[in-house]
């Protein structure tokens, strides 16, 4: 098991970087502290699938650039890049909401708000 | 009593995505699962077939042209969203953005250097924009830079110069730049080839769709950048 994780650090390290962020999410009451939470979580889940992609000696999936194969896999590459874009676009709204509660409320403390209701 | 669970909760989460991580394929190999599929066939056709040398922009522009329309469709709806739940009060002069926030709280380092920086992020903004399909970068990632651009500027120019930068007027239209260029380039090929988003793939007629692979990059450049500026103008526009 050691070993096979010695062998797999780039993905364990993910692992542990969603572990972090998912950390912050619980522990946090500060509602913008527990987006960014939500935040790492995801460049967690990024950085997995990214990973998955790379092939060992590969060259970036260019032709013509003066790579040769074998490449990295521009698969995973395409799908992170679309999961980027929505996770800006839900930070986005997540921030204007909480923008919104703060106007609302006076406050964005989880913990606080529970009393306001 | 809170803390203990959420520590039990994280070592349970921890140990079993390591037990998981642990099972799959030695990280880098050529024979992994993800590798041995479709991305074979897309690195061995792509440059043949696709229209563009950079194999990702392949992928997310002409093999999944479908997922990125829906993808850049997601940014304008979540704009849409944004305004929505900051500018809507509920009486009808909450149709429009307030004023940009001021630059007092910049120094005087900081609105040089963006100065002397903001032409040179411009045309490096365009160069990703442009030659995203035959070098690393490509519409999305150059419409950040000239967003981030715009975002900067907004913090150190005076309020009336600064909604310069952003008339509303063409902003408007340019917020949906990206999914209508798609839709437009989708239509183009349903009438010419009788396929929604078809490209042509003999060799001969690959510079029509390099064509509008460029025609693609450019629009949601353009529209990305104009959605990230208006995101962060209504945003900063709250006291």
């Amino acid at each position: 098991m050691i070993d096979a994780l010695w062998q797999n650090l780039d993905y364990a390290a993910s692992v542990v970087l969603f572990c972090i962020g998912l950390y912050t999410v619980i522990t946090r009451e500060n509602l913008i502290k527990k987006f960014m939470g939500l935040n790492i979580m995801e460049t967690a889940v990024f950085a997995f699938i990214v990973a998955l992609g790379v092939v060992e000696g590969g060259d970036a999936p260019i032709a013509g650039s003066g790579a040769t194969p074998p490449f990295i896999n521009p698969l995973p590459q395409a799908l992170i890049l679309t999961g980027i874009v929505v996770a800006v676009s839900t930070t986005a709204l997540a921030l204007s909401l909480i923008i919104r509660i703060w106007r609302q409320c006076g406050t964005i403390e989880a913990d606080e708000l529970r009393e306001v209701e | 009593m809170k803390r203990a669970l959420t520590a039990a909760l994280l070592v349970a989460v921890a140990a079993l995505l390591l037990a998981a991580v642990a099972e799959l394929p030695p990280h880098g190999s050529p024979d992994s699962p993800p590798y041995t599929h479709v991305s074979a066939y897309y690195l061995e056709h792509g440059p043949d077939e696709a229209g563009a040398e950079n194999m990702v922009t392949n992928v997310i522009l002409n093999y999944r042209g479908f997922d990125t329309q829906g993808e850049v469709t997601v940014i304008v709806t979540a704009m849409l969203a944004v305004l929505a739940v900051l500018l809507w009060t509920g009486q009808a002069e909450g149709d429009r953005p307030g004023p940009a926030p001021t630059a007092t709280g910049s120094s005087l380092v900081v609105r040089f250097i963006v100065r002397v920086m903001a032409p040179f992020i411009a045309v490096f903004g365009i160069y990703v924009i442009l030659h995203g399909h035959v070098t690393p970068g490509g519409g999305f990632q150059g419409g950040t830079m000239i967003g981030a651009l715009v975002i900067a500027l907004t913090l150190v120019l005076e309020d009336t110069r600064s909604a310069a930068l952003l008339p509303r007027r063409p902003a408007r239209l340019l917020q949906v730049a990206a999914p209508l260029t798609f839709f437009g380039v989708g239509v183009i090929g349903l009438v010419l080839w009788g396929e929604y988003l078809y490209y042509p793939r003999d060799p001969s007629s690959l510079w029509i769709t390099e064509l509008l692979l460029l025609v693609i990059e450019a629009g949601i450049g353009l529209g990305g950048a104009i959605v990230i500026a208006t995101i962060f103008r209504v945003m900063g526009a709250q006291r």
